[in-house]
């Protein structure tokens, strides 16, 4: 390379009318030497790879990443039963803000991947919520949030009440309370954030 | 208007009807004949102008069931209460729903919590709870279940 550089420079008494000598780089161009880097490079990363997942197994590398991905934008359903649907309204307004841990509530089942169950849920609604239930993709988390959907509540014993909504749907955290204040609802999630930290599958 | 009303009802319905009791806020109870209801009825839309069904309820005397349905009159601005006894083996009584459509949810209703029949109702079926639901739950006879023997009772609903 420096050879043919210093090619150009050694004419350097040109008589006059003689043509300048072409300055030649005969080097190779910026993306040829990327492509070369790469190809040297990734063998040796995907033997590192294949190594690491010889070791540990797919699902260890990526499902941390979809764990994070996940429980950062957790889509609860937008809907209510009962009373405790006020507070889980009120979570999301400008007091408690629950937008900032990437909770942002969807009105179709289809784009979420979180079920709050917030109030008295009663037979008449109960096939109703098992539809909607039906239709969230997974991976899906249920919370159970206040007394009546925990276990019946002060409606525990009447005619027309489900005794709690894991008789009905799989149930991962139960919020007490009649109803839990705001705050119990965000702890709630954050600690459900923490199971989904763990989940492995 | 209302120290004549209970004349005028008996001089209109004759023997439908048994008597005419003072309730206070109303024109009268008026008690009739169940047999007679649809007459009643009739009578009381049209004779009378109560063109309005307010509400209509069911009460379980144990030994009798009672049927009462509560009238208003835009002309008359007054309210009249309907009301009649039936047996609690059986109890019947022809719907209210082609004279006042209103009372359709109403006598649905008064069907699924104390098991009143109601005659050429257009659609008797549940209205709270979930069909094929078995209960009367406002009869005096069900009792309070334990939420696992009424789920148990209740799972194919
Ligand atoms: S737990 Fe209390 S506040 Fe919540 S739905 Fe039931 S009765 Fe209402």
């Amino acid at each position: 390379m420096n050879a043919s550089s210093v090619t150009t420079a050694s004419g350097t008494a040109k008589a006059p009318g003689t043509e300048l000598p072409v300055v030649t780089q005969p080097g190779v161009p910026f993306i040829e030497i990327e492509t070369l880097r790469a190809k040297e490079f990734l063998p040796a990363a995907k033997e590192a790879l294949s190594a690491m997942i010889a070791e540990r197994g797919r699902e260890d590398l990526t499902q941390p990443v979809f764990n994070w991905a996940g429980r950062n934008s957790l889509f609860p359903l937008h809907w209510g039963l009962a009373c405790c649907a006020i507070e889980f309204a009120a979570a999301f307004g400008a007091r408690w803000d629950a937008e900032r841990f990437g909770i942002v509530p969807r009105s179709s089942p289809r784009q979420c991947d979180l079920m709050i169950v917030n109030g008295t849920v009663t037979w008449k609604v109960a096939h109703k919520l098992i539809a909607l239930y039906e239709q969230m993709p997974e991976p899906k988390w249920v919370i159970a949030m206040g007394n009546c959907a925990t276990g019946g509540g002060p409606f525990r014993t009447a005619y027309s009440v489900v005794p709690g909504v894991d008789k009905l749907v799989p149930v991962d955290l139960y919020i007490a309370g009649c109803p839990p204040r705001p705050e119990a609802m965000l702890d709630g999630i954050l600690k459900l954030e923490e199971l989904i930290r763990e989940r492995k599958e | 208007m209302e120290a004549e009303f209970p004349a005028l009802v008996s001089a209109r319905l004759g023997d439908r009807v048994a008597a005419v009791e003072v309730f206070p806020g109303t024109l009268g109870r008026v008690r009739f004949r169940a047999e007679a209801a649809l007459d009643v009825f009739r009578s009381m839309r049209d004779d009378f102008a109560f063109d309005h069904l307010s509400m209509v309820g069911g009460i379980d005397w144990v030994d009798h069931r009672e049927v009462f349905y509560v009238l208003w009159s835009d002309a008359r601005r007054a309210y009249v209460i309907l009301s009649t006894d039936l047996p609690a083996e059986n109890p019947h009584i022809e719907s209210a729903t082609p004279t006042w459509p209103g009372a359709n949810w109403h006598e649905r209703e008064t069907w699924e919590m104390v098991d009143i029949h109601f005659d050429h109702h257009p659609d008797l079926r549940h209205l709270l709870m979930p069909d094929g639901y078995v209960f009367h739950p406002l009869l005096r006879s069900f009792k309070l279940h334990e939420p696992e023997e009424l789920e148990v009772k209740t799972r194919n609903v």
